[in-house]
């Protein structure tokens, strides 16, 4: 055993390949950290992630772990950079696809455009055979006429085929057969059937999702395949792990095959970053805030568990339908406000912040690379929030003039100062991330005064303070490594599958049998799949939920259970529905309680990162204390605020706001009041009354 | 860290929280609802008005519901005016378009006045779609009632909660005359829950930014409403055209809009007696349905409130379908309402083109199929509009299977669901490719819908527009296709309706819903053969078709 680890996070980003580099040494329990950042490389996105190790110094021979997180899925599907599809369905099913669900969420516009389907209606064939809800079979299915069908593919050039049947959810046995029958006459065409992505009810979402990842497979194979063989070329023999939008990592096998699990990795790992944060320090509720360029994104944990949905969209607003897409993804919340939003005023005056955002180019008007937009960047420098001679940790001349010029464009539209306009650009942005923050958790019944704000990305620090005031949460937390800290959870996640089946049943006296059954059933199906893969049967652990509603309802709450299901044992599991029913609606019922499915989730550790809590000293803050200056808090006015620099902070730190901590990937800012200590593990944790 | 000083920021901030609270009304109501037609099809809407009753806020699904609430709390203040009649805690209930319930006697609206300092800051109110309500018919709506008593339970503006409880009785009468007893209770608390969240949230806002500023940021964000309403009016062409158009059964409406720099004016005055059936729709109704196309030419994406309507004047006359009076039969006010906002489209359209497409499907194609569930032995009801055909846009051919203009974030349930929730079996559920709809740019499609019944002694009531006079077109384009639906029978005879109810339907006959393809847009000949081809491919048009309207030869 070498004497050291080394673990190597890769994000694959829109505009850079991102590395983190953790090399543990076994003796000390101490981590080097290194990070690297270079180009991305369409369409060879894998000679990125090759370009940022060696960028980054790190040997792929020496590698131990490598975790891979990439929007190459989601690129391909907004960029409609997929293949052609063609899908088999149900006779008298062809047109799901296209008639969708029929809402227009946009309901005055009578010019709204539906979503168009991503496989046009000569490329959706029908095929006979028919199960009812419960799986039993009304009609056998016909093959005779896949031979046509798929010549006619091959004509029109398909390059991927969709399957998916009505009922297969509770019987996929035609599925099945269809997906054989091409294979024989087809054997190198890529297909996919909608249950082996998900084994939930819903036909127009079902096929939807078995389309878009029948769309993306081939694009995501060949990906996935080169960047395999371009490290085993440079000598890497460790273990590598695909980032899922499910918070876990999964094998590369196993990703190559239903790449579109992969949709949402980005976010996810970050969120996963905060639940494992939360158990190294001891909060096990935590609301999760990750500030980019041109998005927040927000996610809530109860009692150290990210929540799992199966009711993901791509592209769907308050202007757009949207599509489906039905795979296991951390529930989250995402709006149009970043660093590089926007500020504008409409034609009636009124200011606003997003979602259009300055992006990379020519981003924030202080970048001075041309950008004539003020941005909430931009107002925070103004503010003197962030450091004007450091900013980007001093690697950019911010451009105060175009800073200037820019406040002042919006200030004369409004009839205000650019100190008026920079305070109001704050103040709404903060306003739109609190309201995304609020749907998260209390519009969900839970009540933000019981939970912990941790805030990560270029921008989370930033804001915050304010958001944890408004919200009123217990404290705020910034973890050490804040910018590069979705990385950081890559390499913090398991082995990870959610497994979601319709099953109705009543709670009466006599069903547990069949529930237990198909639990253990499902279990099973996850230990042989781990087992397959090389994973150790016994390190596999499983979370068992059942989605519960009141009869004649439709959705349904999620109730964790404990232990076998036993007739003995629904009377707790109802018990424990009816409290979380009302903990989130208000209310109960004396209704009958009904079981709609199970959410089995199967994990197993694949040697993540230990980290090594140092002790906390006496040492005093003002070693790290660099200047003091005067920066504008908006709403609380402008003070003298102490400026610390974050590489000097050691645990044990402990001094009072008002106060700003740079560091080179991002700023935190302090408000009046607050408290700041650092903890063992370098992360701030600010009070926000001392 | 409150503050006196009307700053525009902390306005436009609660003005944020306004629309996020009716948003989060919204939600939790959806949640936990029992009926599909709430929960699923969304035919439901949440909303927020000032002490006075007026529009503030809201959460719509549809915006058929969106002027609804407003309407019903002003009666509600009215009716209670007296001191005491409203306390902290009271949830209203209303249901009686004849009481400040708008709309039919299914729909049950639930309002809660929001205190602060012992004074009424807000209203929080929402209305569903109840499944039954009683009355003659299962379902309630019943095509041939003659007198709204026939059409069930009439609550006309009532107190149902007296300072945090319930007054004892009030839910025994609503259930016990309800065929759907647990599902309506389920339903009315949702219902509840839904406005007391509501009312938590903005009681918080009010006193976290103090009353008086939570006031004038409602006041504000009316009079910007009114702003963009008058700044669109501006643009639009001035000036009085008017319509007149035959309907399905022979009758003829009329309008009259006049639109000027600060007034739209729809004059509905001439047109027929009310109806001996339930085709009718009460004043605020069709105001409602006036608003809903006024705010698609004024602006359809920014928020409707109270002052966006402002510049609306609509003009009916007492006693007919536009304006009943107690007590004409109202199940069908829907078809009557959207009759009404086609007419004033179609009446427009040819003068502003660039907003407008040509006509759609336009009908709710409410179907109603109900009957002993043959697996669990309960009672199911489906209540569902249609999705059909929209008319072309200039420059664009027009969308296939969505809702009608007054339906809008309404999902149709889909055929897994609706097999195990309704115990029958859908047989298809595909794109119409009747003809209709051909032009330079074409109508979208209309769905077929077959509903195989498994079993005997089940019924189907259903009311449908459009089916004999079609959805228009402009430009020479080609008007579209017809809603209806046919019986097809075990035997093989078939029937065809578009208005009738509780026909019994047995084992193995089968429904089949055709809903119709839109409006098209210019000469067929004009369109891109590329295009005709792209059709031809996709089997919505045959060869032979396509050449005799296209003139296309391949």
């Amino acid at each position: 055993m070498s004497a050291k680890t080394i673990r190597v996070a890769t994000d694959v980003g829109g505009t850079f390949t991102d590395l983190v580099c953790f090399e543990t040494d076994h003796a000390t329990g101490q981590s080097r950290i290194t990070t690297a950042k270079s180009d991305t490389t369409p369409p060879n996105f894998e000679q990125g992630v090759l370009n940022v190790l060696e960028k980054g110094g790190v040997d792929p021979k020496t590698v131990d772990f490598l975790a891979h997180g990439t929007t190459v899925v989601i690129n391909a599907l907004t960029e409609r950079k997929g293949v052609k599809v063609g899908l088999i369905t149900t006779e008298g099913f062809r047109d799901t696809l296209e008639i969708a669900r029929g809402n227009r969420p946009d309901f005055f516009n009578l010019h709204y455009e539906k979503p168009a389907p991503f496989v046009p209606r000569y490329l959706r064939r029908e095929v006979p055979g028919r199960f009812n809800y419960h799986g039993e079979e009304m009609k056998p299915l016909d093959l005779s006429g896949l031979p046509e069908i798929l010549d006619a593919f091959r004509a029109d050039g398909v390059e991927a085929i969709a399957v998916c049947f009505l009922h297969s959810y509770a019987n996929p046995s035609h599925e099945q057969a269809t997906i054989a029958g091409i294979k024989r006459l087809w054997p190198e065409i890529a297909t996919v059937a909608s249950h082996q992505i998900t084994r939930e009810w819903r036909e127009y979402e079902r096929t939807n999702t078995a389309v878009m990842s029948a769309y993306v497979q081939p694009t995501a194979e060949r990906y996935l395949t080169r960047l395999n063989e371009g490290l085993a070329a440079k000598g890497f023999d460790g273990n590598l792990f695909i980032m899922q939008s499910n918070c876990g990592v999964d094998s590369l096998d196993s990703v190559k095959k239903i790449p579109i699990t992969m949709v949402e990795s980005g976010p996810a790992s970050g969120f996963w970053g905060a639940a494992e944060l939360g158990k190294f320090i001891g909060e096990k509720n935590i609301l999760a805030l990750d500030i980019g360029g041109t998005t927040a994104k927000c996610s809530l944990i109860e009692d150290g568990k990210v929540k799992i949905m199966t009711d993901y969209w791509i592209e769907r607003d308050r202007t757009s339908a949207g599509y489906p897409i039905m795979v296991p993804v951390v529930d989250l919340v995402e709006i149009g406000n970043g660093g590089g939003s926007i500020a504008w005023v409409d034609e009636f005056g009124k200011l606003h912040v997003g979602p259009k955002s300055a992006g990379a180019m020519p981003g924030p008007a202080a970048y001075g690379r041309g950008g004539t937009s003020a941005t909430t960047t931009d107002a925070n420098l103004w503010l003197s929030r962030i450091n004007r001679d450091y900013f980007c940790g001093g690697s950019v001349t911010a451009d105060m003039s175009a800073t200037e010029k820019a406040l002042n464009a919006v200030g004369e539209k409004l009839g205000v100062s650019a100190d008026e306009v920079a305070r109001g650009i704050v103040r709404i942005a903060n306003n739109n991330m609190v309201n995304a923050l609020k749907l998260v958790s209390l519009n969900r019944g839970f009540d933000p005064r019981d939970f912990t704000l941790v805030a990560f990305g270029g921008g989370g620090a930033m804001h915050a303070v304010a958001l944890g005031v408004e919200l009123g949460v217990k404290k705020v937390v910034i973890p050490a490594g804040a910018s590069v800290f979705s990385a950081w959870g890559m390499m913090m996640s398991d082995l990870r599958r959610d497994y979601f089946v319709t099953k109705l049943a009543e709670l009466t006296p006599g069903s547990a049998a069949a529930i237990e059954a198909q639990f253990s059933e499902t279990e099973a199906q996850a230990l042989q799949q781990f087992s397959e893969e090389g994973a150790d049967k016994t390190k596999v652990t499983f979370l068992r939920y059942g989605k519960f509603r009141y009869q004649n309802q439709e959705h349904t709450t999620e109730v964790l259970i404990e232990g076998e299901i036993t007739d003995a044992s629904l009377a707790r599991i109802e018990t424990s529905f009816h409290e979380t029913y009302e903990r989130e609606y208000t209310y109960r019922l004396d209704a009958p309680v009904e079981l709609v499915g199970i959410h089995l989730v199967a994990s197993a550790e694949v040697g993540k990162l230990k980290m090594q809590e140092r002790p906390l000293g006496a040492p005093s803050a003002a070693a790290a204390r660099k200047a003091a200056r005067l920066v504008d808090y908006a709403l609380e006015g402008i003070h003298e605020a102490e400026i610390y620099d974050g590489e000097k902070l050691q645990p044990g730190m402990i001094f009072p706001g008002p106060a700003v901590i740079e560091d080179p990937g991002t700023t935190i800012v302090v408000h009046p009041g607050n408290r700041v200590e650092v903890d063992g593990f370098g992360n701030l944790h600010i009070h926000l009354k001392a | 860290m409150s503050t006196v000083t009307h700053d525009p920021i902390t306005l436009e901030i609660i003005q944020n929280s306004l629309q996020a609270t009716a948003d989060e009304m919204f939600a939790a109501m959806r949640k936990t609802a029992m009926s599909s037609i709430i929960y699923e099809v969304l035919d439901m809407g949440t909303g927020i008005t000032d002490g006075k009753g007026q529009l503030a806020s809201s959460g719509a699904g549809i915006p058929g519901f969106i002027g609804v609430l407003d309407k019903s709390v002003k009666v509600l203040l009215e009716k209670f005016a007296k001191p005491g009649g409203i306390e902290p805690g009271d949830v209203f209930i209303t249901n009686d378009p004849y009481y400040g319930g708008v709309t039919h006697l299914n729909d049950l609206v639930v309002a809660m006045p929001v205190f602060v300092d012992g004074k009424i800051i807000a209203w929080t109110a929402n209305i569903a779609h109840n499944s039954d309500v009683g009355g003659k018919s299962p379902g309630s709506l019943s095509a041939d009632a003659t007198e709204i008593f026939q059409e069930g339970l009439r609550l006309p503006a009532i107190k149902m909660i007296s300072k945090g409880e319930a007054i004892p009785g009030i839910f025994d009468i609503i259930t016990v005359n309800s065929r759907m007893p647990d599902f309506l209770e389920g339903d009315l608390w949702a219902a509840i829950a839904s406005v007391r969240i509501g009312a938590k949230r903005l009681v918080e806002l009010a006193e976290k930014y103090t009353v008086v500023t939570f006031q004038a940021a409602m006041d504000s964000f009316m009079d910007h409403g009114e702003k963009i309403a008058l700044a669109e009016l501006a643009k639009l062409p001035h000036g009085t055209f008017e319509l007149t158009e035959e309907q399905d059964d022979g009758r003829f409406f009329n309008v009259k809009v006049t639109i000027s720099a600060n007034e739209f004016v729809i004059d509905l005055r001439d047109n027929p007696d009310q109806d001996a059936g339930p085709s009718n729709a009460c004043y605020d109704d069709t105001l409602v349905s006036m608003q809903v196309i006024f705010k698609a030419l004024t602006d359809p994406t920014s928020p409707a409130n109270e002052g966006s309507f402002r510049p609306l004047k609509v003009l009916t006359r007492e006693g007919s379908c536009f304006h009943a009076k107690e007590p004409a039969a109202v199940g069908f006010y829907y078809e009557i309402g959207i009759r009404g906002y086609d007419l004033v489209w179609r009446c427009l359209a040819p003068h502003m083109p660039e907003k407008l497409p040509a006509g759609h499907f336009s009908s709710i194609a409410g179907t109603f199929i109900g009957g002993i569930h043959p697996d669990t032995g309960r009672q199911y009801t489906i209540i569902e509009p249609q999705i059909g055909g929209w008319g072309a846009s200039a420059g664009r051919d027009g969308n296939s299977a969505i809702f009608s203009g007054v339906h809008g974030e309404t999902y149709n349930c889909p055929a897994e669901i609706s097999e195990a929730r309704n115990g029958l079996v859908v047989d298809r559920m595909e794109l119409n490719v009747e003809p209709g709809g051909e032009g330079k740019w074409t109508g979208g499609h209309g769905i077929r819908l077959d509903y195989r019944i498994r079993k005997d002694n089940s019924f189907l009531t259903l009311g449908y527009t459009r089916s004999r006079i079609l959805p228009w077109s402009l430009d020479g384009g080609n008007e579209g296709s017809a809603n209806y639906a046919l019986v097809m029978r075990k035997d093989g005879s078939s029937e065809r309706y578009a208005f009738a109810s509780g026909i019994r339907v047995d084992t193995d006959d089968v429904i089949r819903v055709i809903t119709g393809a839109g409006g098209g847009i210019g000469n067929p000949r004009e369109r891109d053969p590329k295009l005709v081809a792209e059709d031809i491919r996709n089997g919505f048009i045959t060869p032979e078709r396509a050449r005799e309207v296209y003139g296309f030869s391949a």
